[in-house]
């Protein structure tokens, strides 16, 4: 959301939407794992919420132009992936870090992030700087030579999100992110995903409510394929008042929300 | 960082470069530059096959993506180069062509594990790429296809057949990669692509065999030539509508 105010008259207020979905499915066989989403998602860091199997994870790959939408509509940055050119161009401003990320153990951390920043088309005068700014962002500075093979999970992880941001995306899907980082890796991360919002879009998938807490603007819910809610994290947590399940508010608040679903 | 700026490494020593970094007027983004300098440490040069391939290909993220092909890696070659040597040794000393019978093995099993799920690691982040999975399929499968040619050729001439070198097989080798391809690519996996490949090829060696009278019939047969080339453009369209983006008519974009 930007909001322009000239002199004294009202604000003018423009809405830049990166993703737009309409009735939205993703079915494999008979499974509906999305089953009609529908989103608008502006700058800003938005969190997806869920339970195991909710459709996160398959909602995030047909964002990532992974796999086509079974119906429904989608744009994406303002074109939409369905031909050619627009889908390489979505690619072109796009960053994803799957749920599992593959790697090839025998390359550098250096060598892994240029892969990718090369097959992004990021112009090969350039790379080499933003390949060292990403690995530089992700805290890996006195790893950047090492052989994949030899890193920790965390590690990996946050080379992952360094292919991720390598061509500093204007749409960045991040599945599951902070799986394997250590709580001052977290907040540090936390801190990048704040950064990165400030003028891009961020959508982090995640199962802990904290990182929604810390990070997002905004936040939806899912549940069996469709999301169940869609607001602020302090709406969330307003959901959550009289509910008993949960440590923290913002628990009680998703766990209030899935009973109500659920019922 | 005077002579040391294509060395950043030694800049970092010299005390010169200190020095100069020291007095740096401070509006300049020292954080961009110290970015720069480090990426050129940390950076490896290109090997010469990536040069060429980028001069080739017009594309530098095609070319990384070509020499990574796993089938071209040294391993992969090197297990060729002996399986096909030790067909040279054999076909001398038994008196019997075994080249043309190596060798479209061979290619199908390369072409199967040039690209897809389950053969590069990074499949997944690949198919977000702008340069598309299809255009890597291609280019990778090419080149696959090319060196073991390359290879079987050079194998051949070390062992020519009674008649002289015969190069007949380049065209049930061309039907073998492609059956190759077209499996993995609809299954997803390299291990059934292989599987399918040396499998059709068997069939027709014995087929071969059993109608013809010779163990190389499948490979030499001047009749076989038309059939070879329907079947490898079939699995081609195969390999093209299975690859194409969205890849089935009820996952449909509007």
């Amino acid at each position: 959301m930007v909001v322009n105010i000239k002199g004294d008259e009202p604000p003018e207020t423009s809405t830049v939407v990166n993703v737009e979905t309409g009735g939205l499915t993703r079915r494999f066989r008979r499974a509906h794992a999305v089953a009609g989403v529908d989103l608008r998602i502006g700058p800003g860091v938005f969190g997806l919420l869920g339970p195991n199997g909710a459709g996160k994870t398959t909602l995030l790959r047909v964002l990532a132009t992974v796999l086509p939408p079974t119906s429904g509509s989608m744009r994406l940055l303002g074109r939409t992936p369905a031909d050619q050119a627009g889908r390489r161009e979505i690619r072109r401003r796009l960053g994803y870090l799957p749920q599992t990320l593959g790697y090839y153990a025998n390359f550098t951390v250096f060598e892994f992030v240029e892969y990718f920043a090369l097959l992004k088309e990021v112009p090969a005068d350039r790379a080499q700087k933003a390949v060292a700014r990403a690995i530089e962002r992700v805290r890996l500075d006195d790893r950047a030579r090492a052989k994949l093979r030899t890193l920790s999970g965390g590690m990996l992880r946050r080379v992952g999100i360094a292919q991720a941001i390598v061509n500093d995306p204007e749409l960045l899907l991040l599945d599951e992110p902070t799986a394997g980082l250590d709580p001052e890796q977290r907040v540090e991360f936390r801190s990048l995903l704040r950064e990165i919002g400030e003028r891009s879009t961020v959508i982090v998938s995640t199962h802990l409510v904290e990182d929604i807490g810390a990070a997002c603007a905004r936040v939806a819910l899912m549940l069996d394929g469709r999301i169940v809610f869609e607001g602020t994290p302090g709406e969330l947590t307003s959901r959550g008042t009289g509910f008993e399940i949960g440590d923290a508010p913002l628990e009680r608040g998703y766990a209030a929300v899935l009973a109500k679903a659920r019922a | 960082m005077h002579d040391h700026a294509s060395d950043p490494a030694r800049g970092l020593d010299c005390t010169a470069c200190r020095r100069d970094l020291e007095t740096t007027p401070i509006d300049v983004d020292l954080s961009g530059i110290w970015t720069g300098v480090m990426s050129q440490v940390w950076a490896g040069r290109p090997g010469r096959t990536e040069l060429v391939a980028r001069r080739v290909l017009r594309s530098a993220g095609l070319a990384r993506a070509l020499v990574t092909t796993p089938s071209l890696l040294l391993s992969w070659l090197v297990a060729s180069v002996v399986v096909l040597a030790a067909g040279v040794v054999v076909s001398l000393s038994i008196d019997t062509p075994l080249i043309p019978l190596l060798a479209p093995g061979l290619a199908g099993a390369g072409i199967a594990y040039a690209y897809g799920p389950g053969t590069d690691p990074a499949y997944e982040i690949a198919r977000t790429m702008p340069i598309s999975d299809r255009m890597v399929l291609l280019v990778r499968a090419l080149a696959v296809f090319g060196l073991n040619a390359l290879l079987g050729i050079v194998a051949s001439v070390a062992a020519p057949m009674a008649g002289g070198v015969a190069l007949a097989w380049l065209v049930p080798m061309t039907a073998v990669s492609a059956l190759a391809l077209a499996a993995a690519t609809v299954s997803g996996s390299a291990n059934v692509g292989v599987t399918l490949g040396l499998a059709g090829w068997c069939i027709a060696v014995l087929g071969g065999r059993i109608t013809g009278g010779h163990m190389d019939t499948a490979a030499s047969s001047q009749q076989l030539v038309l059939p070879y080339l329907i079947f490898a453009a079939c699995c081609v369209g195969i390999v093209l509508r299975a690859s194409r983006f969205p890849n089935h008519r009820r996952q449909r974009w509007s």
